[in-house]
């Protein structure tokens, strides 16, 4: 029981939070740009004829959103894993490693 | 966290690193759409909510304990770590609504059809960015803790299995 109750909490605490961002990016008005609905897609790439038109759309591109939506890539994965691991590596490193040396040398005996 | 306010268990400890690990491993999976596909992406995601949801759930005492004595005296790490929790939760909050808004393949499954904002899929990639660099912090204040625990309850026990001298079948 006591745990429910703390389950009710958080997932009231997450509901609430929610639902103050749903309301600050509609009161924004940039939340309300959709192009759902029927709402006419905007059109990002240059229009044939334009100056800067790509005739040919690389082959990478494709197997990118193919993947994205698709059933995945799993090289993209093993790099974007390997990415996201260095990130993280890189702030334990500089602010734990840091504290770990500082707590060597405290522990250290002082010469005298 | 386990310095300044609870008092962990050995099972309760265990249990924690293992969700732990479960969530860091599902983030890593979510954090790569292009690398899991968005079906991936889009479930896992939303099952991370129970995943997080019984990570708090096991810091509870923690979590109560420092909201009562925010205000008191305590250690100012702990501070740090309590306000750096709340932006994860915060942000964790962020990354889940903007990726319900934008949902392609879990919400229309289940009928929900939402309108679609440029803003959300900008949201979700900022607070997904974001969610990267707090997590990497939050690794980092409790590096001691995950080497310690990780030492405690999977190097040692896999080391004194193929340690020489310990007969596995010996009669207890």
């Amino acid at each position: 029981m006591k745990t429910l109750g703390r389950i009710f909490i958080i997932l009231f605490a997450f509901v609430l939070l929610s639902g103050l961002m749903v309301i600050a990016v509609n009161a924004s008005g940039v939340g309300t740009q959709a192009f759902g609905d029927g709402a006419p897609r905007p059109e990002f790439r240059p229009q044939a004829g334009e100056q800067g038109e790509l005739q040919f759309r690389p082959e990478g591109e494709r197997q990118e959103r193919g993947g994205e939506r698709g059933g995945g890539n799993g090289a993209f994965m093993l790099f974007g894993m390997i990415k996201n691991i260095v990130v993280i590596g890189f702030f334990v490193v500089v602010i734990a490693w840091p504290r770990s040396l500082a707590k060597k040398a405290k522990r250290a005996p002082v010469a005298s | 966290m386990t310095n300044d306010g609870s008092k962990n268990t050995g099972n309760q400890t265990r249990s924690k690193l293992w969700v732990d690990i479960l969530v860091f491993v599902a983030f890593l999976i979510t954090m790569d759409p292009r690398g899991s596909g968005l079906a991936i992406h889009e479930w896992l995601s939303l099952s991370m909510l129970a995943a997080v949801t019984v990570h708090v759930l096991l810091n509870w005492d923690w979590v109560t304990e420092i909201t009562r004595r925010f205000l008191a005296k305590i250690g100012s790490l702990t501070r740090v770590n309590y306000i750096l929790n709340w932006l994860l939760f915060i942000d964790g909050t962020l990354i889940m609504i903007s990726g319900i808004m934008i949902s392609e393949i879990a919400l229309p499954y289940l009928g929900i059809q939402l309108p679609r904002g440029f803003a959300w899929r900008r949201l979700h990639d900022m607070s997904a960015n974001l969610m990267l660099l707090l997590l990497g912090v939050h690794t980092a204040l409790h590096w001691n803790w995950i080497v310690n625990t990780f030492n405690r309850y999977i190097f040692q026990p896999v080391g004194r299995l193929f340690a020489p001298g310990v007969k596995k079948d010996a009669p207890q």
